[in-house]
């Protein structure tokens, strides 16, 4: 954790906007690219960033994507100012979902969220205030990742 | 087989043509939940869905998936679609149900795209 950073990028995130949801994570993997990180691991940070994407857009008021580019790895942080998670093991439970028809009609909010996150992430930690809002910190480790982005 | 082929199979009309030409898929994903496609879609694969939404085509653009194919005739906003022309994704149209579009296609040949393993427990 003594590397020092290569590429730092940050990105808004506007809770509500559903037509614009997305917009941050495929900033991120435009970034990442042009950064020179590789396919597999580009694919699980854009992967994983879109899924929090979407969790900022359908139940926080505004959040932001905060991305750190090390040799070895990529640090990620999705921060959200909302009503934060009430119970995050029920959260984390594949298929269980507090999204409205709204983003389920947008393709989401079928409790999977969180489980592909866990999925394509090699650490991940969650932080969530009620009230407040929460802090999503993920790593992936560059090559050698866990595969899940082939 | 290649992305005209498979739209050819599928009666399909373009809404927005491919970027680049000639696309040789690497098969198919069929889902209309997005978070399916991001866990285990495999890149260069056709996406049909039922969902005509900007998501579908940031969705496509994350999994490198480099064309839709939107079921039951649907009507595809202008959001989807210059949203299609903003991120280099084809979007194509068939009046048949997606059961159908995926029987034609697999019995011609194109495989599922899909990688293994299932959401964590």
């Amino acid at each position: 954790m003594d590397e020092r950073s290569i590429g730092h990028f940050e990105f808004p995130i506007l809770g509500r906007a559903y037509f614009l949801g997305g917009r941050a994570s495929t900033s991120v993997k435009k970034a990442l690219r042009e950064a020179g990180v590789d396919d597999d691991t580009v694919q699980r940070v854009a992967v994983a960033c879109y899924e929090a994407e979407m969790n900022v857009v359908l139940h926080a008021r505004s959040g932001y994507v905060s991305v750190d580019v090390y040799p070895s790895r990529v640090d990620v942080a999705i921060s959200d100012r909302g009503p934060g998670i009430a119970d995050v093991t029920k959260a984390m439970t594949p298929g269980w979902s507090s999204a409205s028809d709204e983003a389920r009609a947008l393709g989401f909010g079928a409790g999977m969220g969180l489980p592909n996150i866990k999925q394509q992430s090699d650490l991940m930690s969650l932080e969530s205030e009620p009230g407040q809002g929460v802090v999503l910190r993920l790593t992936f480790y560059r090559g050698g990742g866990n595969g899940a982005g082939s | 087989m290649t992305l005209a082929r498979a739209i050819e199979i599928v009666k399909a009309d373009t809404i927005v043509a491919p970027p680049n030409g000639q696309v040789e898929l690497s098969g198919c994903f069929a889902a209309d939940l997005m978070s399916d496609v991001l866990a285990f879609a495999r890149s260069g694969a056709l996406l049909i869905t039922g969902l005509t939404s900007d998501q579908t085509v940031r969705t496509a653009m994350i999994k490198h998936l480099p064309a839709v194919l939107i079921i039951e005739g649907k009507d595809v906003g202008v959001e989807m679609v210059e949203a299609a022309r903003e991120q280099e994704i084809a979007v194509f149209r068939t009046p048949l149900s997606k059961f159908e579009a995926c029987g034609l296609l697999m019995q011609a040949g194109l495989r599922a795209a899909r990688r293994s393993g299932a959401y964590p427990a």
